[in-house]
């Protein structure tokens, strides 16, 4: 018995000598069992997902997840307090990295996701960062260095009712400039139904009309790298948007966003509008609106047959100055693994995830209703074509959307012509390059 | 006697009448003597972290330049010189003391004549009050969450009203020109009540033979309430008028809810672009500075009702 053991314990150190090394090669979810990490988000469809499934994260990996859940006004004034004082208690926080990335990059408030996905040991065989949309992949990607990861997919989407269109034998737009002419039949046809509603707050505003200035030929930028808003087809762009909410918007629509466009398109009240794919589920919770609207990309404009419309993706980062980055980049992958992107589709998060999009669980909900495959159809060509960029360049990117939607807000209100409004901001926005 | 008279605070009386309660060299050569003085340690250690510290940074990064992610480069007085310069700064400026000017005047005239109103008001008191005081309860964002309802141009119950009044509808929060005004409005509303409590309790407690006196010698209505109610109510009036200068000056919270300074630039007031500077566009010194601006003109607010009340005092 005793020679037995002394030989079993020989046999024992030497399979530990040779597994050893093997075993800490391998990914193992439970590594970081009986840690706790705080998690910040914004309030957003994913994060609400978020805080009904974490329970199964820990099932997972044995790793306690706090959530906190502001609105974003909150979410961001809290997130710069925390990181500008360097504080340990927050592990992972939600970031629009199209917005604020090249910012809190120079700030050093992202932890280096790279090394992580580069650690077997640390990352999941079937991980695959390859399998993400490359317009958010690229808009988190810093040099060589990659920030987060998305969590979901949206971008501005162009809805209309058919049933409008119908009664008022209007043809589907095929192009941009349809849609102003489309905008002059409904007023004409029926003088109590409202025809479009977008976005009006300067800051949100270059989201939504981001697209109109691509279509138009227009850009934010010249090819010599400096402002653009004053070149002929941004003035186009700029011009339709700002007059299609002058003529045919609600009244007020310069302190509208997306709450009060989602709520005037969800009730009825409007025919036509271009706003955000991440409302959709919103937007189909009202009666009747999952049968009689339309969702495609918007059109694109008819002598320049551009379709460039605006992609992104809110994404989830590990903060640099986190102690517990690794039970932090275990939640990342959970949180982003197609299982889980599986299931957030039902809560109306696009996935970002290409694999996703094709997976048998996407295609059987979406088939469930026209619209949704619609809607799908229309998130997959925003994924191939769609762009992060809708400003001049700068890293001072909120400051300048601030600057763009002032343009339209002056041509709104009579205070410049379209052109004179663009000079005015591209003067503006070359003082943030 | 003589010191209450050439000293006639609220706590230089308060002590005079406790050192005259103690007695010749009482209560303050006891404290003195017993050099009981470090028992206020809490309190000043308390104050300073609570109050001095947090201005005192705000005061060191509005001058300074603030990158994120690194410590703040000392610039002096180039956040401030910047301000001069930036007309967002200026139209805050102003906006914020149109707001100030606007609401306290509606406060403290509705504010008055509603706790007048009151103080004589006997039926279901308790009721009235409580009802009354129900506005300022409210927390801000449901009130910001009731305006953006209600005020909304295009479903909300306002221009409704308006239309079965057969009035034409108002853009309320989404003109330029009357978003201050309907924000004023907003306040107004919501502190109204508050100040009429205040003016109803001073009113009470005045003493009744003065007024007595006055109904003796003729003086009645308007006559009565101008030259002896309202010089009466001078004291309580200016500590109304004092909350609610502090309040006003640092009105926030509605404002970024229901316009987010806009449309434009019609309700960006110092508070507002302050907050974007900071938050929104990550310029924590330049935010500090326009902060530090405000705070100045709080206190001189506040520095401006001090020496009235000390006039109006009687």
């Amino acid at each position: 018995m005793r020679k037995f053991g002394l030989f079993g314990s020989v046999l024992f150190a030497a399979a530990l000598a040779v597994a050893g090394p093997a075993a800490a090669q391998g990914f193992n979810w439970r590594t970081q069992d009986g840690q706790t990490i705080n998690l910040m988000f914004n309030n957003h469809p994913w994060s609400q997902a978020m805080r009904d499934m974490v329970a199964d994260f820990t099932a997972k990996t044995g790793i306690k997840a706090r959530i906190e859940i502001f609105n974003e006004e909150q979410f961001r004034a809290r997130l710069t307090t925390l990181m500008q004082g360097g504080s340990a208690d927050m592990d992972v926080y939600m970031s629009l990295t199209s917005r604020e990335g090249a910012v809190f990059h120079r700030a050093g408030w992202y932890a280096d996701l790279a090394p992580l996905m580069a650690d077997k040991s640390l990352t999941m065989p079937d991980f695959n960062y390859e399998d993400f949309a490359a317009s958010i992949r690229q808009a988190s990607t810093f040099g060589k260095q990659i920030v987060a990861l998305p969590i979901n997919q949206e971008g501005p989407l162009f809805y209309w009712r058919k049933d409008i269109f119908e009664r008022c034998k209007i043809a589907e737009p095929a192009a941009l400039e349809d849609i102003p002419a489309a905008a002059a039949a409904i007023k004409a046809c029926d003088a109590n139904q409202g025809v479009w509603a977008a976005r009006g707050i300067r800051g949100v505003t270059p989201y939504a009309m981001a697209g109109f200035i691509y279509n138009s030929g227009g850009s934010f930028a010249t090819p010599d790298g400096k402002p653009g808003l004053s070149q002929p087809g941004s003035v186009r762009g700029l011009e339709m948007y700002s007059n299609l909410l002058k003529d045919y918007g609600p009244p007020g629509a310069l302190n509208h966003t997306f709450t009060q466009v989602i709520e005037l398109l969800g009730q009825g009240r409007i025919a036509m509008t271009h706003e955000s794919s991440n409302e959709f589920a919103n937007i189909v919770r009202f009666p009747n609106r999952a049968n009689d609207l339309g969702v495609k990309v918007l059109p694109p404009g008819r002598d320049t047959k551009i379709s460039k419309p605006v992609a992104i993706g809110w994404t989830v980062a590990i903060s640099a100055h986190s102690k517990r980055q690794p039970a932090a980049w275990l939640f990342l992958q959970w949180a982003t693994s197609r299982e889980v992107q599986a299931k957030l589709v039902q809560a109306g998060v696009a996935p970002p995830r290409a694999s996703v999009f094709e997976g048998e669980a996407f295609n059987a909900w979406a088939k469930e209703l026209p619209i949704r495959r619609a809607w799908a159809n229309a998130l997959i060509e925003i994924g191939r074509t769609g762009t992060g960029v809708y400003q001049s360049p700068t890293d001072r990117i909120p400051e300048a959307r601030d600057i763009i939607g002032g343009a339209m807000q002056a041509i709104v209100q009579g205070r410049a012509t379209p052109a004179e409004a663009a000079r005015a901001a591209d003067a503006d926005l070359a003082k943030l390059q | 006697m003589l010191r209450t008279q050439t000293l006639p605070s609220y706590s230089d009386a308060v002590v005079s009448q406790t050192t005259e309660a103690a007695g010749v060299g009482g209560f303050t050569t006891v404290l003195a003597g017993n050099d009981f003085r470090w028992m206020a340690a809490p309190a000043l250690l308390f104050a300073g972290a609570m109050i001095a510290f947090p201005f005192g940074y705000a005061v060191w990064l509005a001058l300074s330049e603030v990158q994120l992610g690194s410590a703040p480069r000392f610039i002096g007085v180039g956040n401030f010189r910047r301000m001069l310069s930036d007309a967002e700064f200026w139209n805050g400026l102003y906006l914020t003391l149109l707001l100030y000017v606007v609401s306290l005047s509606f406060q403290l005239v509705i504010g008055t004549w509603l706790g007048l109103l009151l103080a004589r008001f006997q039926t279901a008191r308790g009721l009235v009050r409580t009802v009354m005081v129900s506005p300022f309860m409210l927390p801000p964002v449901v009130v910001g969450m009731m305006a953006i309802v209600i005020l909304d141009p295009s479903f909300g119950i306002a221009n409704w009203l308006l239309s079965k009044l057969g009035l034409p509808p108002a853009l309320w929060l989404s003109n330029p020109d009357t978003v201050m005004f309907t924000i004023a409005a907003l306040d107004t509303w919501q502190w109204t009540p508050f100040v009429a409590l205040i003016v109803m309790g001073g009113y009470l407690s005045l003493p009744h033979d003065v007024f007595e006196s006055a109904e003796m010698d003729g003086a009645h209505g308007w006559t009565r309430f101008r030259y002896v109610t309202l010089p009466l109510l001078g004291p309580t009036l200016i500590t109304a008028a004092v909350l609610r200068s502090v309040d006003i000056l640092r009105f926030f919270d509605i404002i970024y809810l229901t316009t987010q300074g806009g449309p434009g630039f019609s309700s960006t007031t110092l508070n507002i672009l302050a907050y974007r500077r900071g938050f929104e566009f990550f310029e924590l010194g330049y935010a500090s500075a326009i902060m530090v601006t405000l705070s100045a003109i709080v206190f001189g607010s506040v520095l401006m009702f001090a020496r009235l009340r000390r006039a109006a005092a009687w």
